[in-house]
């Protein structure tokens, strides 16, 4: 096995955007590009809709509705950076929230009590389901998509099994009126929005700042040479998968609170969206590369698209269309610059671009 | 043009945003000629389903006659975290009124109630929310009536009598119950039928097949059977093929989208019946319009159902059949 | 025997399948020694090397440590006696720059409490890797820039300094300079030969039986999975030792 793999010159990890020191190679990050065409987008939608568009409350309800997506980007991020792939958290987000919601009317009341132990059996749902995912594909060698694949079939299965298919619809009012449609004390900022961004910043300073996060960017580099220098690549693995159901399980009675209902239909393309926002960030899906800040951005593209289009009043399927283009430009973009890393920026005569993502080992 | 990826990323951006423009000059609602034209918005359950295309079709209609533009949003599936965002962000642009389908009772309350609260009036068809007060106007198929419906086309089809039989999907879907409950009520107060109650197939057809197979086997005389969507007609008209007692039992089919429309044409079901969601939608404009105006509105307003069979089918059932496009 | 060797093998066996990659093999290395590790393609020496440095299970055998009996089960169990390999495939992290390749898997951390969150001392990492590379004159010339964008032969100083860097008892290079250019090569041998005197035992794998000679102080032969014969590489030659590879010269033990 010779790595002979193509990197790009500016892989954007965060600890490169602090090193990168002039404006040029600001911009040659993919997740600052892609911040360039999130203003051009929001630009291009102010000036259609000067007195709707670029308000607060319009950008505070978008914000609000990001919020849930996020939390779940945060989990997928690391996934993605380890050159995995995590499914499931759409499923896992709908079963740790009708195991909650099932605890919580068991309970009954709507206080802080009961509202508190729907949070950690949520959260605890979450993990179980992670460290499922996690053990099957770090010690059982079975490859992430198909692990996540069953269990995105298995906790859509049980949760339906547990409800027999119809929502519960009592959530603790406390719910949701402090974390579902609740505002941050004496600021008009969602509650929701405001544990996202803590999360967010938590968890990116994980990513790029300390020892798990570097390991996670190791893993997904060459877990083989990883493996050599004595990182524990099964327990960083496992600890991942576990990070992403955890969040899913978060993201679960954030999901809860918001909707009131455990929408037990809902969620179907959860997964391929957060997927689609983290790549669309500049985050590889051949691992080693990726920014939680890109993951943040990257979800606000389809957010904002969507929100303008129904604003200037767009046929709803443009969006989608939309979106794909982003999405596949993304990746095209990546794929682009990793050949030119992998030709050593030279020449761009041999014509043979790799377009389907196939890997030169 | 050497294509640096820089450079292909921000004209992809660039690109988008001026294809907005284009597409958003043509569209009626971004003219803002007459201040006093209504803006409308309707929110469709899920986009591209034909019984919203319809409702959408009797709303545009209806709206061009008032006066009124309308934008049409929806989300891709029937499901409320889709279309919570949508919500939002129609509230956002501030139209008159609002006309939705919401996909949720729970999860569709909360937004809808904060729209009602920014001087957006409210208009639900179709489906509704756990608590409506705050809507001008709530409009729906009476679908007890439609089970009433189901038995009365069952007895034109076997106007002798007989048993008869409901199969369902699943337990606990308030609409599909209600469907139920009126059909019971329709064969009950007819001394010539006999009621042998409601099964749930689950949206399986093959469970559907079983459980008329189970039927047949035990009352081998059932003249007819109401299906109460796609998947249990089709089981439906298995089980009673495998029987061999087509030309005995006859199968009432709910909806007259596509699917069962062919159902229909090719005989798996002998009759259809077709909500009307045309009406809904021009009842729902005529109500939004009057909320606009600040006249008096009606609350509750529940519409009809056509019998569709392969006689009218042609005829002036084809009216009802639910449409595509307008 | 005068000296105990740092590092013996006794006897080691493993089999994949039908092959027995090694059969029943010894050997040693003491320190402030250049042995090369010789032997056609196949005869088992990447394999010995993956046992040596706890990459790999053995079905028997014996391996010592300064005299004393060893467990190497894990690569970081060979690193912890100051045993460090470069592979034949360098092993490093190819989005990772250079200094965090050089201390992968044994970061600095801050001190006190945001080290213990995790936060690590990337200052001093970054400072020690440059000296590190600056002691084995090698060109690397960002420390920041992602080694899988760097030129082989960069790639290759940064895993022999990683290796050099960390190594206290034996250093094992598996075919180093297969890749490398003239001016490369005689920097790697230089570089053999520096660490050899700071007192570490290094194991040379070559195909090049002129390098051998040049910088090895004995050479051992392995055929099929076993040792069959240990030289002098002053008092040997080029036909001796092409001879010993191939069994032509069988029973020349010394
Ligand atoms: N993981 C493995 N699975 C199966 N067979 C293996 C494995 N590793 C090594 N072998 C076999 O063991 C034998 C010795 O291989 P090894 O790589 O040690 O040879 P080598 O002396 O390093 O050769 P080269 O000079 O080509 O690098 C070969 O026959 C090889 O096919
Ligand atoms: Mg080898």
């Amino acid at each position: 096995m010779t790595t002979t793999e193509a990197v790009p010159r500016t892989a954007g990890t965060a600890s490169e955007i602090s090193r990168a020191h002039t404006l040029k190679q600001v911009l040659q990050v993919q997740s600052f590009q892609i911040l360039l065409v999130l203003l051009v987008i929001f630009l291009a939608f102010s000036a259609l809709a000067p007195e709707v568009f670029p308000t607060w409350g319009n950008v505070r309800q978008i914000i609000q509705n990001v919020s849930i997506l996020g939390v779940l980007g945060i989990g997928m991020t690391f996934v993605i950076v380890t050159s995995g792939i995590d499914l499931s958290v759409g499923s896992n987000l709908v079963f740790s929230g009708v195991v909650a919601a099932k605890v919580m009317q068991a309970m009954g009341g709507s206080g802080w009590g009961t509202a508190v132990v729907g949070i950690l059996v949520a959260v605890g749902c979450g993990l179980g389901w992670g460290l499922l995912n996690g053990v099957l594909i770090a010690k059982a060698k079975v490859p992430p998509l198909i692990v996540t694949l069953g269990t995105l079939g298995g906790a859509l299965g049980l949760a339906q099994v547990i409800t027999g298919g119809v929502d519960i619809r009592e959530v603790p009012a406390v719910l949701q009126d402090t974390i579902g449609y609740g505002n941050v004390p004496g600021t008009t900022l969602p509650t929701i929005s405001l544990l996202a961004i803590v999360l967010i910043l938590i968890f990116g300073t994980v990513l790029h700042r300390t020892r798990f996060g570097l390991y996670t960017f190791a893993v997904g580099s060459n877990e083989e040479s990883a493996r050599r220098v004595g990182v524990k690549v099964d327990r960083q693995l496992i600890s991942i998968y576990v990070l992403s159901g955890g969040l899913a399980g978060v993201a679960g009675i954030l999901s809860l609170s918001q909707y009131g209902t455990t929408a037990i239909a809902g969620q179907s393309a959860t997964n391929l969206n957060v997927i689609a926002a983290v790549v669309i960030g500049g985050t590889s899906l051949f691992g080693g590369v990726g920014t939680i800040f890109g993951t943040v951005v990257g979800l606000f593209i389809p957010a904002v698209l969507q929100n303008g289009f129904v604003i200037v009043g767009i046929q709803p399927f443009w969006q989608q269309v939309a979106v794909g283009a982003v999405l596949v430009v993304a990746v095209y973009v990546d794929q682009r610059r990793r050949a030119a890393a992998a030709r050593g920026h030279a020449a761009k005569a041999d014509g043979k671009r790799k377009l389907f993502g196939r890997r030169s080992r | 043009m050497k294509l640096t990826p820089k450079v292909t990323l921000l004209a992809a951006g660039v690109l988008a945003a001026t294809s907005l423009t284009a597409c958003a000059g043509g569209t009626a609602s971004a003219g803002s000629g007459g201040a006093t034209q209504p803006k409308l918005t309707f929110i469709q359950g899920v986009a591209g389903d034909e019984f919203y295309v319809s409702m959408q079709c009797g709303i545009d209609a209806a709206a061009k006659a008032a006066g009124a533009t309308v934008n049409t949003q929806g989300p891709a599936k029937f499901d409320p975290t889709l279309q919570k965002p949508i919500v939002d962000s129609v509230v956002a642009s501030q139209p008159d009124a609002i006309l939705i389908a919401p996909t949720d009772v729970a999860a569709m309350q909360a937004p809808l109630k904060a729209a009602a609260a920014a001087g957006i009036k409210v208009v639900l068809v179709d489906t509704t929310v756990e608590d409506p007060s705050f809507a001008a106007s709530a409009i729906a198929s009476d679908n007890k009536g439609g089970g009433l419906e189901a038995f009365k086309a069952i007895k034109n089809l076997s106007p002798s009598g007989g048993k008869v039989l409901v199969i369902s999907t699943d337990p606990g879907v308030s609409t599909a119950d209600a469907r139920v409950a009126g059909f019971e009520d329709g064969a009950k107060a007819d001394s010539s039928f006999e009621y042998l109650g409601v099964q749930y197939s689950h949206n399986d057809p093959a469970e559907a097949a079983k459980l008329v197979s189970a039927a047949l086997a035990k009352d081998p005389d059932i003249v007819g059977v109401f299906a109460a969507n796609t998947f249990a007609a089709e089981g439906t008209a298995t089980g009673i093929r495998q029987a061999g007692k087509q030309d005995q039992v006859k199968i009432v089919g709910f909806d007259a989208g596509p699917a069962q429309v062919k159902q229909l044409k090719d005989g798996v079901v002998q009759a259809l019946i077709a909500q009307e969601p045309a009406s809904i939608g021009t009842q729902g404009v005529d109500q939004a319009i009057k909320a606009i105006n600040g006249e008096s509105t009606q609350k509750e307003i529940q519409t009809g159902f056509k019998q569709i069979t392969a006689e009218n089918i042609s005829g002036d059932g084809a009216q009802y059949v639910y449409k595509s496009s307008c | 025997m005068t000296t105990i060797p740092v590092l013996e093998a006794r006897g080691l066996t493993r089999s994949f399948g039908n092959v027995r990659a090694l059969d029943g093999v010894d050997f040693d290395v003491n320190a402030g020694e250049v042995v090369a590790l010789i032997g056609d393609n196949g005869a088992g020496k990447s394999t010995l090397v993956k046992a040596l440095s706890g990459n790999l299970a053995l079905d028997s055998g014996k391996i010592l440590f300064a005299g004393g009996e060893v467990e190497l089960g894990s690569p970081s169990e060979a690193s912890r006696l100051g045993i460090e390999t470069v592979y034949q495939d360098l092993a490093l992290a190819p989005h990772l720059n250079a200094a965090q390749n050089m201390f992968l898997g044994r970061e600095i951390a801050k001190p006190g409490f945001q080290g213990r969150l995790g936060f690590m001392d990337n200052k001093t990492m970054r400072a020690k890797s440059r000296e590190a590379f600056d002691e084995l004159g090698a060109t690397v010339r960002s420390l920041s820039d992602p080694v899988g964008s760097m030129s082989g032969g960069q790639k290759q100083a940064i895993a022999i300094a990683r290796a050099v860097a960390w190594a206290k008892g034996v250093i094992f290079l598996d075919e180093p300079t297969a890749a490398l250019g003239v001016v490369q090569t005689r920097n790697v041998l230089e570089t053999i030969r520096r660490v050899r005197d700071k007192g570490v035992g290094v194991v040379f794998i070559s195909h090049s039986m002129p390098h051998v000679i040049d910088v090895a102080d004995r050479v051992q032969v392995l055929r099929l999975g076993r040792r069959v014969a240990t030289y002098e590489a002053k008092k040997t030659s080029v036909e001796e030792l092409v001879g010993a590879m191939t069994g032509a010269l069988d029973g020349a033990h010394s």
